[in-house]
């Protein structure tokens, strides 16, 4: 390890690229949060990249009150929560019984399921907008729960499939002799087991609806329907003048996302790069 | 115990949920969409076949070209910046032995993490020509030069596909910092014996043998920036003219404002297409084996 350090010791430029990285992947974020607590003055002309001089929270409650910010904050946590519910529940029951339940076509079902995680959105999204609409959801929470659920099904299945599989089979056997039947074994047995790759999915699906954009821009055009990746475009033209209530917009926004990643950053990278090794 | 787990009702009601909702709002879609791009149709009526008359069209089509175009440079960038950049912050945190690496993960990941709107609204105003970021920082430094970004039609591609590498170098910094680690370190230790240096180490040793790694990044960037869409959208809507088209917005456009369905389908499908012959490929360039250790 002395080569390595000694290395270093000679090569001190690479800790300030990582620095100087980190202040480009961080100061537009922390520039956003600033301007939000100031006024258009302070902005434009007399501080425009240091800490706010005075604290304008008012900016926040503008953006509140004024804008339609609750309602799409809302809209965006409502969808979220019943995607992460529906297509956790469906994902588990599949590939349960894919992985460890003895059916003909198991395997089968499980790669067709698998195709999903290759289909992107955009390119379905023509038959899905008319599926929408034939199936009378447009404009309802279903147009966006329904389509996310199905979605994320392919993924999640893959994540607990591999989790199903690592499971000692003596587990149904103990549970099958002590009488219990095949769905409280399910529920009371393999549910828990499984707890980490849950939570791991729990947070990777919820980032996923909460920030969700290209499906939402077409199945949603109802007002009081719009999440917030949808609710906050409408800054872009009119608003633009108002850069302070904008921003505090855009931070409340970000604000369970970064929290969620901020308090859970190891789950977070897991459960994003875990598809990793077998996707590509 | 086989009748235990072949219990027929369970698996039934184990899978059809999920079969049939991934059926009818994955599977179905994908197979309409080539279906329906050999048809004249408007959304609403029956359609007429057309056999492949859009893709003919398509192929007369200068904005096709355009977007192609687009898609090319729009993965090129961000391929090229995100694992580049990616690479060298991954392999040098990987042995970085002072204090604040946690900091340094939270700080490149942080953006991932983002509503897509939230990011490309920030960098119009970072982009904006009188109050940007930017050229406020130039104002700061005594230069005379502004800039819109954004209004150049030679320019815009770049910045857009610059806001969409910024803001997803964490998620390839991620994977390849799990490759990194993967590696183990007694090969390391032997290449420092046979007195390699650190660079050889790496090129010789640590990326051949995070091939699989950088066979993902590399599909998931490509087809990323092939499919790009939601930074048009939110910051150019295709402009200025029509020098920000990629296929996708081109298949939004059709069939979403136009009301050519059929057409924006061709779009679509020819999207699956190139996405297909990208990743065919990345898998024939790289490593076919797994190297196993």
């Amino acid at each position: 390890m002395t080569w390595m350090m000694k290395l270093r010791k000679n090569n001190p430029s690479m800790q300030i690229f990582l620095w100087l990285y980190a202040i480009l992947s961080v100061y537009p974020l922390v520039w956003m949060i600033f301007y939000s607590l100031k006024n258009n003055d302070e902005i434009f002309v007399t501080n425009p990249f240091g800490p706010p001089v005075h604290l304008r929270f008012e900016n926040y409650v503008e953006a509140w009150s004024k804008y339609n910010v609750p309602s799409y904050f809302m809209n965006s946590l409502l969808v979220a929560v019943a995607t992460v519910a529906g297509a956790i529940l469906l994902a588990v029951m599949f590939s349960y019984a894919a992985a460890r339940l003895r059916w003909r076509f198991s395997k089968i079902a499980h790669t067709y399921i698998l195709v999903g995680m290759f289909i992107p959105i955009q390119v379905i999204m023509i038959p899905l907008a008319i599926l929408v609409r034939d199936l009378n959801l447009a404009n309802t929470y279903g147009a966006l729960i329904i389509p996310y659920i199905a979605f994320n099904i392919s993924f999640a299945s893959m994540v607990f499939y591999g989790f199903f599989r690592s499971i000692p089979i003596e587990m149904e056997e103990s549970a099958c002799i002590d009488g219990a039947s095949i769905y409280r074994t399910f529920f009371s047995i393999m549910l828990p087991i499984i707890k980490p790759a849950l939570a791991t999915m729990v947070i990777f699906i919820f980032l996923n609806s909460w920030n969700e954009f290209t499906m939402a821009v077409i199945l949603i055009t109802k007002e009081s329907l719009k999440t917030l990746p949808l609710g906050l475009l409408f800054f872009q033209g009119q608003f633009t003048t108002d850069w302070g209530a904008m921003g505090a917009a855009m931070t409340i926004a970000s604000l369970p996302t970064v929290l969620i990643y901020i308090l859970f950053s190891e789950q977070v990278e897991n459960a994003l790069t875990v598809g990793s090794a077998v996707k590509g | 115990m086989n009748k235990f787990l072949g219990n027929k009702t369970a698996i039934l009601l184990f899978i059809l949920p999920a079969l049939l909702l991934y059926t009818v709002m994955v599977f179905y879609p994908i197979v309409q969409t080539f279906f329906r791009s050999m048809y004249e149709w408007d959304g609403l009526s029956e359609g007429t076949f057309i056999w492949f008359d859009n893709y003919t069209r398509l192929f007369q089509d200068s904005l096709f070209f355009t977007s192609l175009k687009n898609g090319l440079i729009f993965a090129v960038i961000i391929t090229v910046t995100q694992i580049g950049i990616g690479s060298i912050l991954a392999f040098a945190v990987a042995d970085a032995k002072f204090k604040g690496r946690k900091i340094l993960r939270i700080s490149f990941f942080i953006p991932v993490v983002l509503s897509i709107t939230v990011v490309c609204q920030l960098w119009l105003s970072i982009y904006n020509g009188e109050y940007g970021l930017i050229n406020k920082i130039f104002e700061a430094i005594g230069l005379e030069y502004k800039q819109d970004w954004l209004t150049s039609s030679k320019s815009a591609i770049i910045a857009i596909a610059f806001v969409n590498a910024w803001q997803y170098m964490g998620y390839h910094f991620a994977l390849l910092l799990a490759g990194v680690k993967s590696v183990p370190e007694q090969y390391m230790e032997a290449a420092r014996i046979d007195g390699a240096t650190k660079l050889q180490a790496i090129l010789k040793i640590n990326i051949p043998m995070m091939a699989e790694t950088y066979k993902f990044c590399l599909v998931f960037a490509i087809t990323g920036g092939l499919n790009a869409f939601a930074n048009m959208y939110i910051m150019t809507s295709g402009g200025p003219g029509t020098s920000t088209y990629t296929l996708t917005y081109l298949m939004y456009r059709s069939a979403f404002r136009v009301g050519e369905f059929g057409y924006g389908s061709a779009a679509a499908a020819i999207l699956v297409i190139e996405c297909l012959i990208a990743t065919l490929i990345i898998n024939r360039l790289i490593a076919r084996e797994r190297i196993s250790y």
